[in-house]
């Protein structure tokens, strides 16, 4: 265990310092400010549009179901899969550290930069909703509070799930893209309970049972069959823990065969 | 002398491409050279040795471990990839002294053993440099540095020549044979037979994943006695020269070159050739300008048992 956490540890804040100056944050940064840009847009260019309005509208449809996963799949498929693509998983792999902290100890680090520049990202879309000129409620901790918390969330179990994915496949972003849109896209918005098998149906849970009535202007979002705060805490929780124990046991057996 | 490498019956699949074939072979400590054209099953066989993959069907061990993924066994080789790949954003130091903190140095001890390492790799006036920035030859010797700074019983080292310039290589040969003289073990690969032949007279050879031969190289070459030997000559009359050779009876081919100026020959019987050049050179009055046996060398053993 002490060579597990050492290990982890080592490879935490060694992979936090690259990934801090790597093209890889550069591009997660400028997908982290589209959001915030999108809200600024509508909040001043749509006179008739209140501030609450613009939040839940940008904060839902933009920030929950499009930029977090993206931004969880760039930042975290590059875990593992990234020292594969770099063939520097050799070096780590020919060291007697247990494998799974490969894992552990990057994602960790990709874990705080992102659910650092997601809080950001945010944090500046609440604030360029609230430039809004027209008629409605304020940004209140109604909106702010569960869109946070949902995004939080999410950065953390989408993030868990990439990193896996990409102990599994060779190109864990396409692959991700597919999940985040093809599957996660179509089933979270079908009107039926197949909504449950999805991570969105659970951070939309959060935001319900956290939110103000303002978020049932949102079209798509008002649904009776959301699930309760704890369990959907639960679920989540779950999910991460299952995603990662399932990626540890297949990164201490999987071979990785770099090319020269 | 005892064995560190035991292979038997190994072999190594990629879905339907055959890495490595029923391979029993035996190494013992020391030096040995890993041979054989691209293609030939080594880069499979060392990633075998080094743990990184896993056997598709029989055995190999290693200092008495099975490689893959063991922790006890990573503690007591090095292992020098073939691929150019380093982490660029790090300095030479930060490179091998992380990787050593990871083998579980303190940080003093490892920054301490960083340094050793790549002062013996002669990387000593940038090891503060970051490694983005390095040459090929200098990457080639980071990769080396983070491999031996654990003082491991065995080196395994993937084709290092491989793209070096002929002062790095002779540098690189160098560093070998220091480290083999501090009682470290080298396994080591390569398609550039001659710089094999520098650094060890204990060869394996390897064709189409097979075990093609193994032995020291006197003894390989030996082979060749039964077997035809290659001449070249450059001669004024290349052309006359060719044809009466050709009449030779243990001449088994002869190819004048496309300039016409030299001839080459395959002989059963070298001794009778040599015994016989000089009265057929005065008869056709070829003129013979130089002649060498090409088969001197460990790349004509090879060629032959290959071909």
């Amino acid at each position: 265990m002490g060579a597990f956490v050492s290990a982890a540890w080592l490879l935490f804040h060694t992979h936090l310092r690259r990934l801090a100056w790597s093209k890889r944050a550069l591009v997660c940064a400028l997908l982290a400010l589209l959001a915030p840009l999108a809200a600024f847009l509508v909040a001043s260019l749509g006179r008739r549009v209140g501030p609450a309005d613009v939040a839940v509208h940008v904060g839902f449809l933009l920030q929950l179901q499009v930029i977090l996963p993206v931004l969880a799949l760039v930042a975290g498929s590059a875990a593992v899969a990234e020292e594969v693509e770099d063939r520097t998983i050799t070096f780590l792999f020919s060291r007697p550290v247990p494998r799974p902290a490969v894992l552990i100890g990057r994602w960790s680090a990709i874990l705080v930069f992102l659910l650092t520049l997601l809080a950001a990202s945010t944090l500046l879309l609440l604030a360029a909703s609230a430039r809004a000129k027209g008629h409605g409620d304020a940004v209140d901790a109604g909106i702010r509070e569960p869109l946070l918390v949902a995004v939080l969330l999410g950065g953390a179990v989408y993030s868990a799930l990439f990193a896996v994915l990409g102990v599994f496949v060779k190109n864990p972003i396409i692959v991700g893209l597919g999940y985040a849109f093809a599957f996660e896209g179509f089933l979270a918005n079908l009107p039926a309970s197949t909504q449950a098998l999805t991570i969105q149906f659970y951070l939309r849970s959060v935001v319900a049972a956290l939110g103000s009535p303002a978020w049932n202007r949102v079209e798509g979002f008002a649904s009776p069959s959301f699930d309760p705060l704890p369990k959907a805490l639960w679920t989540l929780g779950l999910v991460l823990a299952l995603a990662l124990a399932l990626g540890a046991w297949r990164i201490a057996r999987r071979e990785f065969v770099v090319s020269a | 002398m005892s064995t560190i490498v035991e292979a038997t019956d190994l072999s190594r699949y990629y879905g339907p491409v055959v890495g490595l074939n029923d391979l029993t072979v035996r190494i013992e400590e020391g030096v040995t050279g890993l041979l054989g054209p691209n293609g030939a099953g080594k880069s499979t066989f060392l990633k075998l040795v080094a743990g990184e993959i896993r056997p598709s069907r029989g055995r190999v061990t290693v200092l008495g471990y099975a490689p893959f993924a063991n922790r006890e066994y990573f503690r007591r080789v090095g292992f020098c990839p073939q691929q150019d790949a380093l982490y660029g954003e790090m300095t030479g130091l930060e490179f091998v002294a992380f990787l050593l903190r990871l083998s579980g140095f303190s940080r003093a001890d490892a920054n301490a053993r960083a340094v050793r390492a790549l002062e013996r790799v002669g990387l000593a006036d940038a090891m503060e440099r970051r490694t983005r920035g390095y040459s090929k030859g200098m990457r080639q010797r980071a990769r080396l540095a983070q491999a031996i700074a654990h003082d491991p019983r065995l080196l395994i080292v993937d084709e290092p020549m491989s793209g070096l310039d002929p002062l790095a290589r002779r540098a690189m040969t160098q560093l070998f044979h220091e480290i083999a003289g501090g009682g470290v073990s080298i396994l080591i690969s390569s398609h550039i037979l001659h710089e094999v032949e520098g650094l060890t007279r204990n060869v394996v050879l390897l064709h189409r994943g097979r075990l093609l031969a193994q032995g020291p190289v006197p003894e390989i070459r030996g082979l060749l006695s039964r077997h035809p030997r290659k001449v070249e000559l450059r001669a004024r009359n290349a052309r006359a020269l060719a044809s009466s050779l050709l009449e030779l009876d243990h001449v088994l081919s002869v190819r004048l070159s496309t300039d016409g100026g030299s001839v080459q020959l395959e002989t059963r019987d070298l001794d009778r050739f040599w015994s016989e050049l000089p009265r057929v050179a005065t008869e056709t009055r070829a003129g013979v300008q130089s002649l060498e046996s090409t088969d001197a060398s460990l790349e004509a053993v090879f060629d032959y048992l290959v071909s």
